[in-house]
């Protein structure tokens, strides 16, 4: 494990390090390291081969310590201004998924100078007339005492996807998982359960502050974020490539396909 | 010393489902379709519950309760304020024991402060005053991140108390509920405040800020077995810990039951009912069919470390009460206690023998059983057990609590 703790401004944050080259800021969602799985996904290792792939947990999150004071989206994109700081990042690659893809564009609309280029990957983040971002937290209180189905169904693109079924099992799976799927889900509440959900209203209309090239992914049937939400933001962010739709895959997009994804972002990285 | 209080609990729940509600239905919570409410039926209900509750105060019963629910048909009572507030004007004796208002539900906690002010006076003084946090549903409900609940939770019941004893205007600088002027018109009637009752389901934190504050704490468990015993000696001990001593009435705890003239005849009567309240009241709260939402991952209110020792203990898929398949499981849970007079006294001794409680709230009227069955278990109960709960419960209490003199600690009037 390539894992360590630095203290900022007295608080604890987790960070995990691999690979040589330019730096790449690697925010996670719900299928992800830190969020489910202590160590490295095979997304995470192809990227690695080109990239310095920085993955801090977000607050509360794995080793991260908890900040009660995070109310909103906006309070913990300031704790990864921090971050920036402390590991003296003035310019790099951001690539966010899901929760992590939403704080990623929170990032570059107040920051565009510090990002080379940016990835977002089936990112919350939006809001989109009728097409509501789908209910986490209901989803995850087990069906009938122990199912979590409805939960992996929203995050992959099948409820019996095999990686679905190792990342959210049903019943109770090893406690360490268990746990850090709570701290995510606890992280997603305060900045994501009000408004509903996990949208910040005000995102849209500045995401015209980009500067950087974006390219945006979605799996093909992602049944938590619409696909309209990829489709507003490949539209509205200046630079940016056309949506890009894996067909075959779910919202954890990269989690399915990580060697077609590897290859797509770092394509984009490279360009 | 006082004998046990012996409170009549009403939940209103919604009585008009059809028999194959639980076959074709996900849940009885939250997202229950609200097209299964009846004007042709529904058109009465709320007098007839509200004259089950008057009929307790006419009985002898020491108090009513009341509490609050949303989007559900196992309780009809999105404001119990409103209740409470007709209470006032047909009752005379009895305590009036809202448990509680839901807090973080409230944009402002003065507004709670102002209702229960308003009720204290109305009710010359009668008022039990109860906070809740609120339950998974009501999460889901009104959209209450639950991470800072509880913190949330308890600023709130501080700044109402503090609005009843402290002379206003006052700014209160809060970290949710920053105030610049708090001046409470009218203020409550009893000094120094009305009694404030807090629910619990044993977790040491919540059970610390009660023994803090000297309010009472209630344990909200349907259950009684070993749990409510063990639950009691928790409490005890935090209260020692923190320089108080416990007694009888420092503690409260949710039964139900039915009594009728024998046993067989107890269950015959109340078992539609029961079923009723059990498979369709119960179907997103306290059932594992469908989806349970009081509690879990989703709402996760507990920090993180808190989780990880309930996963040690957890068992999933484990039956809860809604999931009792039979009546002898029921009848092992002690949650619903059913009997001829002699039976129900005997197994509610038991229980605060064990359990030396000194409130008990009994709920009487389950799902779907019709008024005239209510309000016969009601008169008996209070005809034939009353009178033995009080006289046994007051000989163990003056026994076991030699010196505590609770009529002292009594709030006065002004």
């Amino acid at each position: 494990m390539s894992g360590r703790t630095i203290e900022i401004k007295g608080r604890k944050v987790w960070i995990m390090e691999n690979g040589n080259g330019a730096p790449l800021l690697y925010l996670h969602g719900f299928a992800d390291v830190h969020s489910v799985k202590e160590s490295w996904l095979p997304f995470h290792q192809q990227l690695a081969k080109s990239a310095r792939v920085i993955a801090p947990a977000h607050p509360g999150c794995a080793q991260t310590d908890e900040d009660k004071d995070i109310d909103t989206v906006e309070d913990v994109v300031f704790a990864y201004l921090e971050l920036l700081d402390a590991l003296e990042l003035t310019q790099f690659d951001l690539v966010g998924t899901c929760v992590g893809g939403w704080i990623a564009a929170e990032i570059a609309v107040r920051h565009p100078e510090k990002i080379r280029k940016l990835v977002l990957i089936g990112a919350t983040g939006l809001f989109v007339e009728g097409a509501l971002i789908g209910d986490v937290f209901m989803n995850a209180q087990p069906e009938y005492g122990s199912s979590y189905a409805t939960l992996r169904e929203m995050f992959f693109s099948s409820a019996d996807h095999p990686i679905a079924l190792e990342m959210f099992p049903d019943g109770k799976g090893e406690i360490d998982d268990e746990v850090r799927r709570y701290q995510m889900l606890r992280l997603s509440s305060r900045i994501g359960f009000k408004p509903p959900y996990f949208y910040n209203r005000p995102l849209r209309n500045r995401l015209h502050r980009i500067t950087s090239p974006a390219l945006v992914i979605w799996g093909e049937n992602d049944n938590f974020v619409p696909r309209s939400h990829g489709e507003t933001y490949a539209k509205i962010i200046p630079n940016s490539d056309d949506l890009k739709i894996i067909p075959g895959a779910g919202h954890s997009v990269q989690v399915e396909k990580p060697e077609e994804m590897a290859n797509l972002v770092m394509d984009f990285l490279a360009k | 010393m006082k004998p046990v209080q012996l409170f009549c609990w009403h939940f209103m729940a919604y009585p008009y489902l059809d028999k194959d509600f639980d076959e074709k239905e996900y849940s009885g919570w939250v997202t229950v379709p609200n097209k299964l409410w009846d004007n042709r039926k529904a058109r009465g209900l709320y007098q007839e519950y509200i004259d089950q509750l008057a009929y307790a105060d006419e009985l002898g019963f020491d108090g009513m309760v009341l509490n609050e629910h949303h989007q559900n048909i196992y309780g009809l009572m999105p404001s119990p304020n409103m209740i409470a507030s007709a209470l006032t004007q047909c009752t005379t004796r009895g305590k009036i024991v809202v448990l509680g208002n839901l807090l973080p539900l409230h944009m402002n906690p003065m507004r709670v402060a102002e209702e229960y002010a308003m009720l204290d006076q109305m009710s010359d003084g009668r008022l039990i005053a109860g906070f809740a946090p609120g339950g998974g549903p009501e999460t889901f409900n009104y959209d209450v991140p639950s991470a800072n609940t509880r913190e949330k939770f308890w600023e709130a019941a501080d700044l109402i108390v503090r609005s009843w004893t402290e002379d206003g205007p006052f700014a209160h600088e809060g970290r949710y509920y920053p105030l610049r002027y708090v001046n409470l018109w009218p203020k409550p009637l009893q000094k120094p405040f009305p009694p404030v009752w807090i629910p619990g389901s044993r977790s040491p934190s919540t059970m610390t800020e009660v023994a803090k504050r000297g309010y009472c704490y209630f344990l909200s468990s349907r259950s009684h077995g070993g749990e409510t015993h063990r639950a009691q000696q928790e409490f005890a001990a935090v209260l020692e810990k923190h320089g108080d001593k416990y007694h009888p009435f420092r503690f409260g705890i949710l039964m139900s039951t039915y009594v009728a003239e024998t046993d067989q005849q107890a269950r015959e009567e109340c078992e539609e009912g029961v079923w009723y309240f059990l498979k369709n009241c119960l179907k997103g709260h306290l059932r594992r069919v469908g989806r349970q939402l009081t509690y879990g991952p989703g709402v996760p209110y507990i920090p993180a470390a808190a989780w990880r020792e309930y996963l040690k203990h957890y068992k999933p898929g484990q039956k809860l009460l809604g999931d009792v398949e039979n009546w002898d499981e029921l009848d092992a849970s002690q949650s619903i206690i059913v009997g001829s007079p002699e039976t129900v006294i005997r197994r509610i001794s038991a229980l605060i023998e064990r359990a030396k409680v000194g409130n008990l709230l009994i709920q009487f009227q389950l799902g779907n059983m019709p008024d005239h069955l209510a309000r016969k278990s009601m008169k008996l109960f209070a005809e034939k057990v009353a009178p033995a709960l009080r006289q046994q419960s007051l000989q163990q209490f003056t026994q076991e609590f030699p010196g505590v003199n609770v009529e002292a600690s009594a709030e006065e009037l002004h």
